[in-house]
Order: structure tokens, then sequence, then C-alpha cells
């Protein structure tokens, strides 16, 4: 047992350090959609030529083939250095890139991978539809094998970043008859196909990142199905459990650091009383009970990863990972609304006014996206405390 | 990098755990059924399991194990309800051994009991004229640690005023030890460290022990024709407790280590290992009582026992607000030395 990381663990980190610092941008990630987009793509090009691109991906696709520790210490790195995250690329390098390594066909893979570690194409996930988001298997959306091709129709909800993507993970129902997670199909869609219509759908923050997605008749090449036609829902899977284990590593390390800008906000913060914050002792007992949260955080994520490192298989510890570090961030919001008072009431249009109003409502995204907190909870009862199903 | 346990460690668990279900089992806090064993002989038996030296270095007639080892003994002490004199019994062997006390070797042979002592509501650090004592019983000296030395003072002939404990096994009392001999001291804070990290292991275990203790009952336990589990007011509030048990266990776990490693942040490390696991214990008892229904306030339960337990133990080390306090200390501080680089 050994908390030290290896000498060659650490000069990997006084690498990334040296490169962050010099290549990290400056300015800020555009709060304009279209705008933001650019940026990401600019990052992630910048990462490519970096050799930091696709941290996990194996290195005969192009990938850094970083080991599991070595993605820790980027993502600390990161947190250090404040440079940005993935963003709008998140969805593309950790789950398509990863999906179709494990599934996709040779050709698919040596047309798509290299472009997706280049940041020259965004992906957008179909999968959530307005009668399918925690019940992901109620998914209706159409899918009619017609000769060598697959024409859609139906609609997606919940796209993020839909309005810049290139292509979408697509998750269809090709077998008409078919019930729950049988008859489904994952299939690469091109977004500029004719019938597909975007729609924002912007968010209580006043900004745009998640769309509808609604397709009439969109003919897509059925040599674009990932994993076989009616296998959709174990490929979809395997992106969901890659999701889980590694795709809210950022989140975690990042905890520690949003904690320690509350404990800096609270030095120089006065409240009601005319006390600071950090002298109001009930303030900073809730503050430190998050930080506590935060250490354990990090405490928990390498023991999953030491126990992945020695062969261990993942579980259902991504879900309890992210049930924990959504709900101490949602705390940690709600710290800083009593920090802030009146302050934190002044919002304008988008989180260029006020960040800390911004990240207080974000934190539902957080607790809702990507398997609500309540999802969670049904996940560790079925799989870690094997409880009997209600389902 | 490596924070998972190895077969070693998974044999000192399982050697504990056998012991205890075998030698003490929670049944015997009923009054009734297992061997009944008095105190004298839980601290031979405690010597045959080499708990009360166990992070002793070698020459000094320990194990030679380390922080992590002693951790994992009393996280099972904690999770069987076994007899808390064991935890400043050995801190009292550890600080005698560093101190060159000759009663070292009684302490670790098991031939005297110690107490732990902490200053009464309202007293200072240091201020030894009113002291709480628990499991006096038994013993004939007390261990008070403060932040800055910790002391081994003889009890043996001093008026004591019992006060009876919500925990049925553990005695308490108060005392003024500001006259009694000292037997032993040894500066600074590692023992009292040691202290903090085999509480926060009780606690630890106890909050396993009464997490596995609703999942079981809810997979047989049935209302309107369903197991309890599988409602979701039942799954939802078990997966809350199953969590805050795994924080609580690798932060333990990572406080453990930075301990045996003297690493720089190991108090701060420890700070969150102690106020994570208090409040786990405190928390998951109060719900397993009530995902219990009536049963789970008899007598006859268990559920009441582990409650009690892990109240008495709130107050040996200090409080969870005491810990997030030091906490808050900590980070402010590190606040304050990052604004003045800016």
């Amino acid at each position: 047992m050994e908390l030290s990381y290896t000498p060659a663990e650490e000069a990997f980190r006084l690498k990334a350090r040296a490169w962050l610092a010099e290549n990290a941008p400056r300015e800020p990630r555009p709060v304009d959609p279209y705008e933001a987009g650019k940026f990401d793509r600019a990052w992630q090009r910048r990462l490519f030529e970096g050799g930091f691109a696709g941290l996990s991906w194996p290195k005969e696709y192009g990938g850094a083939g970083l080991s599991l520790f070595e993605q820790v210490i980027w993502y600390e790195e990161v947190s250090r250095a404040h440079a940005p995250g993935l963003n709008s690329l998140s969805i593309t390098v950790n789950h398509a890139g990863p999906t179709l390594i494990a599934r996709g066909t040779e050709e698919q893979k040596a047309f798509h991978l290299p472009r997706i570690l280049r940041g020259e194409s965004v992906w957008c996930q179909g999968f959530s539809e307005p009668g399918a988001g925690s019940d992901l298997a109620a998914l209706q959306t159409r899918g009619e094998i017609v000769g060598d091709e697959i024409v859609v129709t139906g609609q997606k909800m919940w796209t993020s970043y839909g309005h810049v993507a290139d292509y979408q993970e697509l998750l269809i129902r090709t077998d008409p008859g078919s019930k729950r997670h049988k008859g489904l199909t994952w299939i690469i869609c091109d977004m500029k196909a004719p019938g597909i219509e975007v729609v924002p759908v912007p968010n209580m923050m006043g900004e745009h990142h998640v769309n509808m997605v609604f397709y009439d008749e969109v003919r897509i090449p059925i040599a674009n199905v990932v994993g076989g036609v009616g296998n959709g829902w174990s490929v979809a899977m395997s992106t969901l459990s890659i999701e889980r284990v590694m795709s809210f590593l950022g989140d975690q390390i990042e905890l520690l650091e949003k904690c320690d800008r509350v404990f800096a906000l609270a030095r120089q913060t006065r409240l009601e009383s005319g006390k600071l914050a950090c002298e109001d002792d009930d303030i900073m007992r809730r503050l430190a009970r998050i930080k506590a949260q935060a250490l354990a955080t990090r405490a928990m994520t390498l023991d999953n990863l030491s126990q992945l490192n020695k062969g261990g298989e993942a579980g259902a510890e991504g879900s309890v990972m992210k049930l924990f570090v959504t709900t101490a961030t949602k705390e940690l919001a709600s710290i800083v609304s009593e920090i802030l008072g009146p302050d934190f009431i002044e919002y304008g249009t988008d989180r260029t006014s006020n960040r800390w109003t911004y990240d207080f409502m974000w934190a539902w995204v957080l607790t809702i996206s990507g398997g609500s907190s309540e999802i969670q909870r049904e996940v560790i009862a079925d799989r870690i405390l094997e409880l009997p199903r209600a389902r | 990098m490596d924070l998972s346990l190895g077969p070693d460690e998974e044999q000192i668990i399982d050697s504990a755990r056998q012991f205890l279900t075998r030698m003490l089992p929670v049944s015997r806090l009923h009054g009734h059924a297992g061997p009944a064993l008095s105190l004298s002989d839980v601290r031979l038996q405690a010597v045959e399991m080499g708990w009360l030296a166990i992070a002793l270095p070698e020459e000094l007639g320990g194990l030679g194990l380390g922080p992590i080892e002693e951790m994992l003994v009393f996280r099972e002490i904690g999770r069987g309800l076994g007899p808390t004199a064991i935890l400043p019994t050995m801190l009292a062997a550890h600080a005698a051994a560093l101190a060159q006390s000759p009663l070292a070797d009684k302490l670790a042979a098991g031939e005297v009991g110690c107490a732990l002592a902490v200053p009464a509501r309202g007293a200072t650090d240091g201020d030894l004229t009113r002291v709480r004592l628990y499991d006096h019983e038994g013993a004939t000296c007390a261990l008070i640690s403060g932040k800055d030395e910790t002391l081994l003072i003889d009890i043996a002939s001093l008026p004591l005023t019992f006060r009876p404990c919500l925990d049925k096994s553990v005695s308490m009392a108060d005392a003024d030890l500001s006259g009694a001999p000292i037997l032993a001291k040894v500066p600074g804070k590692q023992i009292r460290r040691r202290g903090v990290l085999a509480l926060a292991a009780m606690q630890l275990g106890t909050a396993e022990a009464v997490t596995a203790m609703i999942v079981d009952y809810a997979k047989v336990r049935t209302t309107f024709g369903k197991p309890i589990g599988a409602y979701q007011a039942v799954r939802h509030a078990c997966a809350d407790m199953e969590v805050r048990c795994m924080a609580a266990r690798a932060q333990a776990i990572y406080a453990a280590i930075a301990l045996r490693d003297e690493l720089v942040d190991a108090d701060l490390m420890l700070d969150a290992a102690f106020a994570l696991a208090l409040e786990a214990a405190v928390r998951n008892t109060d719900d397993n009582i009530q995902l219990h229904g009536g049963i789970g306030i008899t007598m006859e339960h268990d559920a009441h026992l582990y409650m009690k337990r892990a109240q008495v133990l709130c107050h040996w080390f200090g409080s969870e607000s005491s810990a997030l306090d030091r906490i808050a200390r900590a980070s402010l501080a590190t606040a304050a030395s990052e604004a003045e680089h800016v």
C-alpha cells in the first residue's frame, strides 16, 4: 500500500505541467455556443500536437496510451493549471472513440479515430428521447432497413453540443416489434444528412448547449452500424461503463480545487452580521465537511483505480463516484449562496455575469444528467447491495 | 500508488473477525450466550492476537506492523462491538514503550489495563483537574493525549465519581487527575494521531456493520407482499449508507498510509477520515433503527447497541465539529498563503 507515484509517473507529471504552462489557453472559453465549439476544437488540436490527445486510447490508435494513474496525474495538472476541459469534445474523445475502438470495424476506426484525435470532428450522443431519459430502454426512434440503408424517423432529446457536432452516436429501434433492450442498433449518424433538424433547448442559466434533434426519414448507410444490427444495447452499455469509470475523473479531481476556491471566497466576504464568512462556525463546518468529502473522493478514486490496476473489473464504482461527487458539488454551491447573500441573486443572462450563481445552477445538470442521483442509488442498490429489484 | 489491501491485510481482517465472533460475540452484550470473558481475560486474548503491540517496533516487543494494520484491527473491533478498552490499553503500551517506562511490559502483556481520559466538557487541553474517564474498570492507569503531549497517569488509588454510560459495555467516571502520579510522558502528538485513527476505524466498522444489518433485513422482511428492499424509500437510504461507508473507508486507508509515511498533510487526512467516520457511524446507526421499524427500538435487537456505541465514541477524541474546525483552519491557512503568493 503506497501513496507515492513511481519516478516515471513523476517525470510524466513534470512533462505535463511544463506543457500545460506553455500551451493552456489563457483566454476564457467563449460563452457563445458556436464560438465555444471552435475553442474546444482548437484546444483538442493543440492537445494532439502535444501528444496529449486520447489519454486512455491505446497508442496503436494514435492515443496517448496513458496508464490509469498517469491519467489521474494529467487531470490533477489540468486542475492546477486551470486549463480547460474537453467540453464539447468530451463525448467525442471519452465515449465515441473508445466505443469505436471496442466495437467498430477497421474502416470505421481508420476513418474516424484520427479525425477525433486531431479535433476535426465533434460527436454528440443520441440516446435520450422525450419519453426515454432515465429509462433509456424505452426509446422509440425507428430505423427501417431499406436495402443497404437504414431510414431513421423520430426524435432525440438532451443532445449536448448537437449544434456543433459532425457525427452522432445514434441509438435506434431497428426491430419494429421489439421491446426494451432488444432490437436496438447503434449507428454513426452524419449530422449534416438531409432530414435532420437540430433545435436548441436553452437552459435556465440562459445558455445553449443541449438540443432536440428531429429525424425525418434520414438515410444512413448500413455500413455505419457499430457492433451489428440488433446489438445496440450492448454497444451503448460499453460506452456507459467507460463513461462511469473514467469520464468523471476530471470532476472528481476538480472538486478539491473548487472547495479551496470557496475557502478563499470565505476569507474576503462579509455576512449580514458584519463578520467574515470564515469566522462563521456553521458555514465553516459545512464547508470543511465538503473538503473532507473532496479528500475522500480522491481516496476513493485512487482506491478504485488501484483495484482496476490489479486486474479488477469495473463494477458499479462509477455510480458511487457520480452520486458522491455531484451531491458534494451541489452542497458546495449552496454554501456559496449563503456566503454571498444578496450578491448571489445578481445574475444577468449568462455565466459572465456571476460565475458562482451559474455554478449553483449547473450543479443540477451534474446531479441529473448522465444518470440522475436517484438512478445511481438504484444501481448501487442492485449491483453493490444486491437488494431485491422493484422493477 | 496502490490503496488496495493485499493478502496480508486481508488475513489480519479475517483473523480479527473470527476471533471476535467466536470469543466475544455481539450476543454477549444482551447478557446471555457465548463464553463470558472477564476484562483481564479479554486483555490476555488481545495480547494473544498481538493487538496491544501491533504497531510497536519489534525491538520494543511489538509486531513491527504499522498504522494500517492497527486501523484494520480496530475497524473489526468496531464492526463486532468488541471491547473498547483495547484502544486506550494499546495506546498506553505504545506510549510507555516510547517513554521507556517499566509499565510498558506489563501493559503489552495484558497484566494491567488502561482507561482513556479526556478533558471534561469546558476544560481546556492540558487541564487535569476535570477529566472524564472511559473504561476505567479493570484499569490501573489512564492515558490522556492532548495536542502537545501524552501522559500516563496512575489512577489505582484515585477517588472516582462513577457515571452510568449509555453503552453498557463501557464504564465511565469523572475524576481529578491533577495530583495523581504521572507514570510516563511522551511529547508530541504521535500517540494522539494513533488514537484518532483507531477511533475513526472503530466508527467505520460500526457504520459498516449496521449497513450490512439493514441490507440483510431488507432482503427478507416483507410488507405489502414485497421485501422492503424492493421499495425505493428503503433502497435509496441503504445506498446512501453504503456510500458513506465507502468514503469513510477509502479516507481511513489513505490517512493510515499518510501516517505511516509521515506525509506533511497526514493531520488533514486524519481529520477528514475522523469526521467522515463519525458522521457515517452516527447517521448509519440512526438510519438502521429507522429502517428496521418497531423491532429496531427494542432492547432485544442489536440496532440500539450500535447506536449507543457510535454515540459514546463520539466523545473519545473530540467531536466531529472539532475535526471540521481543524480542517477549516488548515484550508483557510492554505488559502491565505496562496493569496499572498498572488
